[in-house]
């Protein structure tokens, strides 16, 4: 076999030309399908590599929901009784519309509240939820009133904020009368230096929530204010004591929420390599001033309407993330908007994978032109060859031996040209990770450090692999023609 | 032994029947008691790998390798390494006096040399058999001289030789046995 192999280098070496320009449609093939996975394999990286730190994986998102995940599906919908086809199909549609008017009104059937966030909380694999506190205050200082800014609930336990202070310090306890203040918050306010960031630090800054007209108004109706003005403090006293409820909603009057901090830091805008979070990152990225969570819940819960509406948003952690769908699955089934990075993640890679194996496939065309060269250049090289053929077989060579010969000899060409390709790819990706990384820059969202393309191990060795099977299936019919030819006719002299 | 004969005659053909590079389409051929009539391409492959070794008019070398892979290619398809087939094919260079020109390409030879390296080529397997056909056809008559001792030096060291020749003169000065041929048929033995 070895001495096989290198009369097949020897017939290569022969016609080094021919033999280059039919190795470069290979180089083509495998140099197009080398970047096109690599591409696909490095935005899966891209993603994954983005997500799957800080427990991203880990996260269901809940938002309060339109009632049971509603399926527009007809045949989901069970109809009872006894009917004919027709009759149940049209009741079936009537259930679905009605289900979506439902929807249409969007009336929230669920709320995120401390009963509901414990029904969660005990849906198994769930280690923890807490909600997301995201809402807009009024900002004083001093004299000085801002326009509302929104505010979010740091878990200060949660060291991300905390390498994100680029002035003063980090809260100390979660209850210490806090704030830390966004750099583009002062930097608008015309803190333009960064020396200017000790005249914030230390100062006093009230929070005050934002009250409209109709939240002015009281809970009650304007007949039953007036019933309630008529009474005498007794009547009022007693009144209380036999409708508690409806008393209490009576007398509600919404009244901003007023709370005074102290502006302990400075947190900086994220930048690439931070630790992301997409649910709370998603929540908090137009924030600009950070309260611990514990606080933010208290501020939050003293205005009625919060009170009445719920949290806008919570989190809940799955204990592992294998089991996040399901957990996402059984928040929906209580009625809960649910959405976890994991099941997203999942989707996103299996598009991915379905592009880069289409545009592959498409690649693969090359591979199948370059492999009509080989088969012409094989051609040749037999028909050149057929006397030098007739004197191997005069040798003792078999049909097998002088096959061996060519097929040995196209799997070379395959093969160097595969690594020419996949030496090109290589080259070719330093450039391209530098293209392609300034365009996701520009575009993304969420900074990314990593490689846009990703060779891994199996494709380095299935590049080349593959142009030099498709090399050696080429060469089989040449290499048969080879093994054909009758050595006394290859051998008669001329 | 010679064979003679007009262009043909049946001359060639014979050799490539005792060479098993050609099957006749019907009868019977027997070397030393094998049947090759009957064999597989295969078995006659492997027949001419370790029976028989081939001289051409023409020399048939392959012109792209050195003198020394010439002699050693039989030995590639025995799957023998690179290391002996060296070693072996410098022994039959030297045998033919060719020991010096190991390196060389065929075309930087003359055909005398050419032809001496053919030979070392076809002992390089130790052959019973050796089939020359007008091996010395091409050459003047002092290298054709030359080319026939060796030839003789094998048959002493107890290779059947078959030549196919034009040269009555030739034939009756080398071999042991002339036999003429003549439309596929043996017609006389020349020294009757």
């Amino acid at each position: 076999m070895k001495g096989i192999l290198g009369l097949a280098f020897e017939g290569l070496l022969r016609k080094k030309g021919r033999n280059l320009l039919t190795m470069s449609g290979v180089l083509i093939g495998v140099f197009a399908l080398t970047m096109i996975v690599s591409l696909g394999e490095g935005l899966a990286h891209a993603v994954t590599d983005t997500v799957s730190g800080q427990d991203n994986l880990r996260q269901v998102g809940v938002t309060g929901g339109f009632g049971i995940e509603l399926s527009n599906d007809p045949f989901s919908v069970t109809i009872e009784g006894e009917m004919d086809d027709a009759r149940r199909d049209r009741l079936r549609r009537a259930a679905v519309n009605r289900r979506q008017i439902r929807q249409w009104y969007g009336r929230r059937v669920t709320q995120i509240n401390e009963e509901t966030m414990g029904e969660l909380a005990k849906i198994p694999h769930v280690d923890s939820i807490s909600p997301v506190i995201v809402e807009r205050y009024e900002l004083k200082v001093g004299e000085f009133e801002s326009d509302p800014k929104l505010s979010f609930g740091v878990d200060v336990a949660n060291h991300r904020y905390d390498n994100r202070i680029i002035a003063g310090s980090y809260f100390s306890a979660p209850d210490a009368g806090e704030v830390i203040l966004h750099e583009y918050l002062l930097y608008k306010w015309g803190l333009i230096d960064s020396d200017d960031y000790s005249k914030v630090l230390g100062k006093k800054i009230t929070l005050k929530s934002i009250v409209n007209e109709q939240d002015a108004q009281p809970a009650a109706p304007p007949q039953m204010q007036g019933f309630l003005e008529s009474l005498t403090p007794e009547e009022r006293e007693a009144a209380m004591k036999l409708l508690p409820k409806l008393m209490g909603m009576a007398q509600q009057t919404r009244k901003p929420v007023e709370r005074e901090f102290t502006v302990v830091g400075v947190m900086r805008e994220t930048q690439p390599g931070d630790a992301l979070n997409i649910i709370e990152d998603g929540q908090s990225v137009q924030a600009d001033v950070f309260l611990p969570l514990e606080t933010a819940r208290a501020m939050f819960e003293e205005s009625a309407v919060n009170a009445q509406l719920g949290y806008p948003a919570a989190v809940v952690i799955v204990d592992s993330p294998d089991n996040a769908p399901e957990v996402e699955q059984a928040v929906r089934d209580k009625g809960f908007t649910g959405f976890s990075v994991a099941s997203v993640l999942k989707q996103v890679e299996t598009m991915l994978t379905v592009i880069t194996v289409i545009i592959a496939f498409l690649t693969g065309i090359a591979l199948i032109v370059s492999t009509l060269g080989i088969v012409n250049t094989m051609i040749t090289s037999v028909l050149e060859r057929t006397r030098e053929i007739g004197i191997f077989k005069a040798v003792g060579a078999t049909n097998g031996q002088v096959m061996a010969v060519f097929l040995t000899e196209s799997a070379m060409i395959g093969l160097i040209g595969g690594l020419m390709g996949l030496g090109i790819a290589v080259l070719a990706m330093i450039p391209g990770d530098a293209i392609g990384g300034a365009m996701i820059a520009e575009r993304a969202a969420i900074p990314y450090q990593g490689n846009v393309f990703v060779l891994p191990l199996w494709l380095a060795i299935a590049g080349p692999a593959l142009g030099a099977v498709t090399a050696v299936l080429a060469a089989i019919i040449p290499a048969r023609r080879a093994a054909r030819i009758d050595p006394v006719k290859a051998l008669r002299h001329d | 032994m010679a064979l003679l004969g007009r262009s043909g005659s049946g001359k060639s053909t014979l050799l490539n029947l005792l060479g098993g590079l050609d099957r006749p389409s019907r009868g019977s051929i027997r070397v030393s008691g094998t049947e090759l009539a009957e064999m597989s391409k295969r078995e006659l492959s492997l027949y001419r790998r370790t029976t028989v070794g081939f001289i051409f008019q023409s020399f048939n070398l392959v012109t792209s390798l050195r003198a020394w892979e010439n002699v050693s290619l039989p030995l590639i398809f025995q799957g023998i390494g690179r290391f002996e087939r060296k070693k072996r094919a410098h022994e039959l260079l030297e045998r033919v006096g060719l020991d010096k020109r190991a390196g060389h390409m065929p075309s930087e030879m003359s055909g005398g040399e050419q032809q001496r390296v053919a030979i070392a080529r076809a002992l390089v397997n130790d052959p019973k058999l050796m089939l020359c056909d007008e091996p010395t056809g091409n050459l003047d008559t002092a290298t054709s001289d030359q080319i026939m001792q060796i030839l003789a030096e094998s048959h002493r060291g107890g290779t059947t030789l078959v030549m196919v020749t034009h040269d009555p003169e030739l034939a009756e000065k080398h071999t042991q046995r002339t036999l003429r041929m003549a439309d596929g048929q043996f017609v006389a033995e020349v020294p009757a």
